[in-house]
């Protein structure tokens, strides 16, 4: 019992065990709910909702009416659970920073690379972000959404997504890092 | 009901994700620089578990599958393409 207790408290797990706990949740999303893990649909669904309150005309397009309809949907609940779940996981490992100095540009190596300041990091992040959402958008889904969730479904996408993903972050960590690979 | 599950299946997707240091920069960076596989070692296993797991109770008749997402192979391909460029510079 110690043990367990003492292994919730560190920070970083083995990836076995934490994949895992992936697994099991993955299983059961699809046995008690008969859906699938993803998180970057929620963010389509809000910006459809905010959307259509600001410009109807805009919105009304087959994207947003078909393929991702607005609302508060069972990806936006999985997302505010995954929000305190990964609160949660940083809270026991001491590592949550809320407020403190430094809590939103803490990366060691990420301040090596691209220097100290703050608004660099969330700068690269919005336009980082909007890049993700976008692809997720053509591809049908993210990391988890697609390529975990389709992989475990054994969907063909899944994995020609993640053959896409490693190519392109392999060619950009290459340009971006040059001699420091 | 499906909603209380929904959040609860979130939470301990966070969870775990968060444990296994998915949440920091350097973690999934460095996966794309090929010094340190533990995003694939992660996501590896997890596809592991849930798919013994699931094509298990599909055997069993317990479980029907929801719809997979589509395949358009140059969708795919492109999405996973452009999304990589993205996923490198957030660490997301």
């Amino acid at each position: 019992m110690k043990l367990i207790w003492n292994y919730l408290h560190k920070e970083i797990w083995s990836p076995y065990v934490a994949g895992i706990l992936l697994g099991i949740v993955g299983i059961l999303a699809v046995w008690l709910s008969n859906s699938l893990l993803g998180a970057s649909g929620a963010f389509e669904n809000l910006a459809g909702l905010i959307g259509k309150a600001i410009a109807p005309k805009l919105f009304d397009n087959l994207y947003f009416n078909f393929i991702m309809p607005p609302g508060i949907t069972n990806n936006v609940v999985l997302l505010i659970g995954a929000f305190f779940g990964g609160m949660l996981g940083a809270a026991t490992s001491g590592t949550l920073k809320w407020g403190k100095k430094d809590a939103a540009n803490s990366d060691q190596q990420w301040k090596r690379i691209f220097g100290p300041q703050t608004w660099k990091r969330w700068l690269l992040g919005f336009i980082g972000a909007i890049i993700l959402e976008y692809a997720a958008g053509i591809a049908g889904g993210c990391t988890s959404g697609l390529a975990i969730s389709g992989g475990m479904l054994l969907a063909p996408a899944a994995f020609l997504f993640i053959a896409g993903m490693f190519t392109a972050g392999i060619i950009t960590t290459l340009v971006i890092y040059r001699n420091r690979f | 009901m499906t909603t209380i599950i929904t959040l609860l299946l979130g939470f301990f997707f966070g969870f775990s994700l968060n444990k296994a240091g998915l949440t920091k920069y350097h973690k999934i960076v460095n996966v794309f620089r090929l010094t340190d596989m533990a995003v694939l070692q992660f996501m590896l296993t997890a596809l592991v578990v849930s798919m013994a797991g699931l094509y298990t109770l599909r055997g069993l008749g317990l479980v029907t599958f929801p719809s997979v997402p589509a395949t358009y192979i140059v969708g795919n391909l492109i999405g996973g393409l452009i999304f990589g460029v993205g996923m490198a510079l957030t660490g997301y």
